[in-house]
């Protein structure tokens, strides 16, 4: 019996220490490890294979699915990360709770690259925590082959003839911020009678709605399954690559811009590694690069004559870069956020 | 118990106490909490979480998983049951892959299968382009984002679930009960009903419970095949966590769902007990 005991206890610290030597062999050497956390398929692993041997490091790429999961590991123990990804709203949520380090921009002078708007965006207003990675407009995705009058305003997507052909971003933000901009109204409303003015209009749309869909919207619109819809800029972009029947227009009323950025958690250890690489990514080449296998809109001011000419050309990337100064960011709205996800699940009850 | 033998379950007691037990206390702490402002747990012992709970509109989305749950339970009983007696009456050799059969879907994410589903019933699936080329229909049918879809998913993720446990009581089934049945001048639909359910009847128990619980808490059916349209449960505890940054009532939305589930398994495993006694003075009655 202890012979099988002792041999279990064997087993469990020689299993314990193999993974401890593992990731020892990441640090050896002068081999420096950039520990990156970040959304899935989010860079050109060309691009980080160049920075890789160019800083003679390891970068290692951890991914999440949503702001509030980096949020929760990040308030659990951040020094584990050196370079994070936070959308827009979270970096505004982080830097209120002190998770954030400031960013040193004399280290790192490629991010004054950065197109002059996307430089004091409403979340960050210096731009001292966060600078933008990616970034795009939420529009109307739409195929004028079933839709046969283009729409220009978010009340468009009322149209009943679209009954059942109509797609609305999973995301209590992003819907009950549409129907608040249909209003005229700031899609970070905390007044109550615009929200339920705004939410009174979503219950006449919800029963004309073929899905909520975040994730796997674009191939709804390959596939001609949804005909009208919320979508993002770049998956857009996407879409029409596919499906070239597809359009994409920025409603009259106007549209939310939203950003994921880069920045420093508070008691990353490798700073100075986590600020060559912010640095390094909005190098004009690399950022060129990069840009085009995401697919997504460039930040980057100086990158143009890099690009393709095709990526350059691209109707739904270029209708963002037109839109970039007049779209209103998503901001963190503190408690007035339970209320938004009351309306929520009212919402998708049908009450 | 002896000492080795204490030894013995020492690494599942730790196993479970460590990763089971205190996981567990925390949730429960956590549905007596409140959240701040920007979403961060404080501990200040408070019922609110659990007095939200018993508005309207959250106890009409509990009730509206209950009927879904049941609705799925009562399908894969009718449908499972079937299917675990055809795989037991099978030849011996023929038996193992008939449950493997049931088995291999679980070699592939349910996620992944879930999408499986949406390629073959979209408007431009397999399933509609067969019908539309075999000129049953002449426009595409609307199959996915509506309940409907919703119930296909829960049945078809669950129903192996059902089965297994009734193949296994199917099998176990005192073959000589039956022969004597007969000898007795029963009929094959007599016997079904007065000795193969009864007896079988620990396995459909089973497999109830399985199913029901596991359709309480589902919440990726409703999001892929549903088109997230509808709010169940565990879609309620999921936007508590991932936007709402609620984590209290969450918390205590997860604890109310595991309570109700505790009850309803006490009662139906109670209700099954009387059933059974029942049959027994019955049995003795004719004797």
């Amino acid at each position: 019996m202890k012979k099988i005991i002792a041999l279990l206890l064997c087993a469990m610290t020689f299993f314990l220490f193999g993974c401890g030597s593992d990731s020892k062999t990441a640090d050896k050497g002068d081999e420096q490890v950039l520990n990156l956390f970040s959304w899935a398929d989010n860079f050109s692993p060309e691009v980080l294979a160049d920075f890789e041997k160019k800083y003679h490091c390891k970068i290692n790429y951890d991914v999440f699915a949503n702001n509030e999961e980096l949020l929760a590991k990040i308030q659990a123990g951040g020094s584990r990360y050196d370079v994070i990804q936070p959308s827009d709203y979270m970096v505004a949520t982080m830097k209120k709770l002190d998770l954030l380090e400031p960013l040193d921009k004399s280290k790192m002078p490629n991010t004054a690259n950065l197109i002059k708007s996307l430089q004091t965006p409403a979340y960050d207003p210096d731009g001292k925590y966060s600078v933008v990675y990616t970034w795009g407009v939420t529009g109307i995705v739409y195929n004028p082959k079933h839709v046969k009058k283009a729409p220009t305003s978010w009340a468009d997507l009322w149209n009943p003839e679209d009954k059942g052909r109509i797609s609305l971003l999973n995301d209590n933000r992003e819907v009950i911020g549409m129907a608040l901009k249909k209003n005229g109204y700031s899609v970070n409303s905390k007044d109550k009678a615009q929200l339920e003015t705004a939410v009174k209009d979503l219950r006449l749309l919800a029963p004309n709605v073929l899905a909520f869909d975040t994730d796997t919207i674009k191939q709804k619109f390959i596939a001609n399954e949804a005909w009208i819809g919320q979508m993002w800029s770049g998956d857009a972009s996407f879409t029409h690559k596919d499906n070239p029947d597809i359009a994409f227009v920025i409603p009259k009323e106007g549209a939310v811009i939203w950003a994921d950025t880069f920045a420093i958690p508070k008691g990353a250890k490798h700073k100075e590694l986590a600020e060559k690489f912010i640095n390094y990514m909005y190098d004009p080449k690399v950022s060129a690069k990069n840009y085009e296998y995401i697919g997504y809109n460039d930040p980057n001011e100086k990158s143009e004559s890099y690009h393709s000419d095709a990526y350059n050309k691209d109707p739904m990337l270029k209708a963002a870069r037109d839109y970039i100064t007049k779209g209103e960011w998503i901001e963190d709205i503190g408690d007035t956020l339970t209320q938004y996800d009351r309306y929520w699940t009212e919402l998708k009850t049908g009450k | 118990m002896n000492k080795n033998g204490k030894l013995l379950i020492a690494p599942s007691l730790a196993w479970l106490s460590i990763f089971f037990v205190i996981p567990m206390l925390i949730v429960v702490a956590v549905s007596f909490a409140s959240r701040t402002t920007y979403g961060q747990v404080v501990f200040n012992w408070t019922l609110d979480n659990y007095i939200r709970f018993v508005e309207p509109l959250y106890i009409s989305i509990f009730i509206q998983t209950l009927v879904v749950a049941l609705i799925t339970t009562v399908i894969t009983i009718l449908m499972g049951y079937p299917l675990a007696y055809m795989i037991a009456q099978l030849p011996k050799k023929w038996q193992q892959p008939g449950l493997i059969l049931c088995m291999i879907p679980f070699w592939i994410n349910f996620l992944i299968r879930s999408y499986a589903w949406v390629i073959i019933l979209r408007t431009q699936g397999v399933l509609n382009t067969l019908l539309l080329k075999a000129g049953i229909i002449d426009m595409p049918i609307q199959m996915l984002y509506n309940e409907g879809a919703v119930m296909l998913g829960m049945v078809y993720a669950l129903l192996p679930f059902m089965i297994l446990p009734i193949y296994v009581s199917i099998e176990q089934l005192d073959r000589r009960l039956l022969e004597a049945a007969s000898d007795l001048g029963a009929g094959p639909f007599t016997a079904f009903r007065k000795i193969t359910l009864p007896l079988t009847m620990p396995g459909v128990a089973a497999g109830t419970i399985l199913v029901f619980i596991s359709s309480l808490g589902m919440f990726v059916v409703p999001d892929v095949m549903g088109g997230a349209k509808s709010a169940l449960v565990g879609n309620l505890i999921q936007n508590q966590f991932l936007s709402a940054r609620d984590w209290p009532f969450g918390a205590s939305l997860s604890i109310v769902l595991a309570v109700l589930s505790l009850v309803l398994i006490i009662l139906y495993y109670k209700a099954i007990q009387a059933q059974k006694g029942g049959e027994r003075d019955a049995a003795k009655d004719v004797a």
